[in-house]
């Protein structure tokens, strides 16, 4: 049975112009230890799906459809109480922004310690200091810093804290929210090559969501790119990478700057970002997509199956 | 001091310390080096790439050069002027020809001034036309950046609009009072890949349409590869590696510039043949 399976979920936000839909009918599922790599520009809702996954949206969101099903509960009914049970012990996040998600006040071993003690009655405050001390060995955070504060570390290493945080309780699944994007490429590379490495070391489900495909590419094992919304295309990464089906997924891969391939000069037409309070019936990448024609925008895009691990979410198929 | 006629900026042995601050707590003052005589000059006309990792000096050299921070030694020509002792009324005069374009377009806009007060602000410091000339610059910047019909957006405020239309908006600001020479500290680091590369080619086509010289800072070298013409590596305060862009990706000579190379996210699986496709339909 897979770890988590979420299934047609919709998530919205009700604001001043009306109810916004962020989130449409989303779908995957992941088997234990497998990693989800999630693509996608500023506002489709790939962060949306990391913090339903926590139970953390904010006031103004409402669920308004789906499951997630995580070891066969639906998290969707569970009371506050309960989903706190599974919060940060079962699923844990590494937040985006990890120089501000640290406390600047307290030491950093005693903010990864407090995390251990909420969630563990029965361990002294000595204990979870040692276990902070292991978990700073599998981040690499040399012992010595571990009584610093926040502002002595520099960014790569409060990323690394950041992890060792989300690590603390041994969560069997773990949402990395652009861990890396605030990072330069040398930190980026081994950031993620810290995140490869526990993952596999320790059989850890992986969410891993970020706008640059070629991280994802490096991490994960399947990918789904979202648009405006929806899961456009999904599957394992190397039919995806290999042959990407869907016109934004093109786009993507083309927009992305190597330095592999030869010099190509790259066509920029970012356009509008499409009206997610009344969507189009019909293909929400329509506007932006070379290859759509009139009945893109009528009517219902629906999924194709290309493998049987590989899907997208366009009609030229048919 | 070079010919100013093909050389706009030249850096002979530029070093700067900064002081960290003291007190009863942190004991005696502490030096932190962030550049060891650098040495580099760009060329008129060029987007000249200036690369290296947080903390390298990269942003500490693009301020230099405009003038937010005075080196401790060394000599800096900017337009054929010495400025590390540039003051008063030839300051303003040389505040008028460069211009910087920051980060963050989050935080560099002024939240309470609309498009037109944000944009037309630099002409009224420098006493530029009448109101109405200065609409006329106005809606030419705003349409040069591509924010066109200009009109819509004057009353406009920074909260409406998108990272990349603000990062434009923080562009046109800059070019509104036809700088000679720009400085854009990773003017992308904030935004999307596919918004970032249209940021990219405003900033080309800036250079062709009003011959301005660019200098580039980032830590992407794939970044710099798309849009600079030459690049120099800086690692911690010096620069180890300088030259045309397509050369120092291809034949890297410094062992940090082979590591930053390598260091850099690629596909796993060979996907070359679908970018070619793709951009073929």
């Amino acid at each position: 049975m897979a770890l988590l399976a979420v299934e047609n979920l919709s998530v919205g936000y009700h604001t001043r112009k009306g109810f916004l839909k962020s989130v449409q009918g989303v779908s995957f599922s992941l088997a234990e230890g497998e990693s989800l790599g999630l693509v996608g520009e500023s506002g489709c809702g790939k962060t949306t799906i990391g913090m339903s996954l926590m139970g953390l949206l904010p006031e103004n969101a409402a669920v308004t459809g789906g499951k997630i099903l995580f070891e066969g509960t639906d998290l969707l009914q569970l009371s506050k109480t309960e989903i706190r049970q599974v919060r940060w012990k079962k699923i844990a996040m590494i937040f985006q922004a990890a120089m501000n998600a640290l406390n600047p006040v307290h030491r950093v071993s005693e903010q990864i310690a407090e995390a251990i003690l909420a969630h563990h009655a029965d361990i002294s405050e000595e204990a979870a200091l040692k276990q902070v001390e292991s978990l700073f060995q599998v981040v690499g955070i040399p012992p010595d810093r571990m009584r610093d504060y926040p502002h002595q570390y520099s960014g790569g290493m409060k990323q690394r804290a950041i992890i060792a945080m989300a690590l603390s309780c041994n969560p069997s699944l773990i949402i990395a929210d652009e861990p890396t994007t605030a990072l330069d490429v040398i930190v980026q590379d081994q950031i993620l090559t810290a995140i490869k490495d526990f993952q596999k070391r320790l059989n850890i489900c992986l969410i891993f969501i970020s706008h640059d495909i070629a991280v994802v590419a490096d991490v994960c094992d399947s990918i789904g790119i979202m648009f405006a919304g929806q899961l456009v295309e999904y599957g394992n990464v190397k039919d995806v990478f290999d042959t990407p089906m869907h016109p934004y997924t093109q786009t993507l891969l083309a927009s992305y700057l190597t330095l592999d391939k030869d010099f190509v000069q790259l066509n920029s037409n970012p356009g509008k970002i499409p009206d997610l309070i009344n969507p189009t019936a019909g293909c929400r990448f329509s506007e932006r997509c070379a290859l759509a024609d009139a009945a893109c925008s009528l009517n219902t895009p629906e999924w194709v199956e290309i493998s049987p691990t590989h899907k997208a979410l366009c009609s030229r198929f048919k | 001091m070079k010919d100013p006629n093909t050389v706009i900026v030249q850096l002979e042995r530029i070093s700067k310390t900064f002081q960290t601050r003291t007190s009863f707590l942190t004991g005696p003052p502490k030096g932190v080096v962030a550049l060891n005589r650098v040495s580099f000059e760009i060329l008129r006309g060029e987007i000249f790439g200036l690369v290296g990792e947080s903390g390298s000096g990269k942003t500490t050299t693009g301020r230099l050069m405009v003038k937010l921070e005075t080196p401790d030694s060394g000599k800096l020509w900017v337009d054929g002027n010495d400025i590390t002792q540039i003051k008063g009324r030839n300051l303003k005069k040389f505040r008028r020809k460069v211009q910087m374009i920051f980060q963050d377009p989050y935080q560099s806009l002024n939240p309470y001034l609309s498009v037109f007060e944000s944009v037309s602000e630099p002409l009224i410091v420098h006493n530029v036309g009448d109101s109405k000339t200065r609409k006329d610059r106005v809606r030419q910047s705003l349409h040069a950046v591509g924010l066109s019909p200009p009109d819509d957006l004057f009353y406009r405020y920074p909260h409406q609009m998108s990272g990349g239309q603000r990062q434009r908006i923080a562009i046109a600001r800059a070019m509104v009072l036809e700088p000679e020479f720009v400085v854009a500290d990773e003017p992308t680091s904030m935004l999307d890949a596919s918004i970032a590369i249209h940021i990219f080619n405003i900033l080309s086509e800036l250079r062709k349409k009003f011959k301005v010289t660019f200098l580039f800072i980032t830590h992407s070298l794939a970044a710099a590869r798309y849009l600079c013409d030459r690049i120099a590596v800086i690692y911690k305060g010096e620069i180890v590696e300088t030259g045309p862009a397509e050369d120092i990706i291809q034949n890297p000579q410094h062992p940090y510039t082979q590591a930053l190379i390598q260091a850099h996210p690629r596909f796993r699986h060979a996907i070359k043949r679908n970018i070619t496709r793709s951009r073929r339909t």
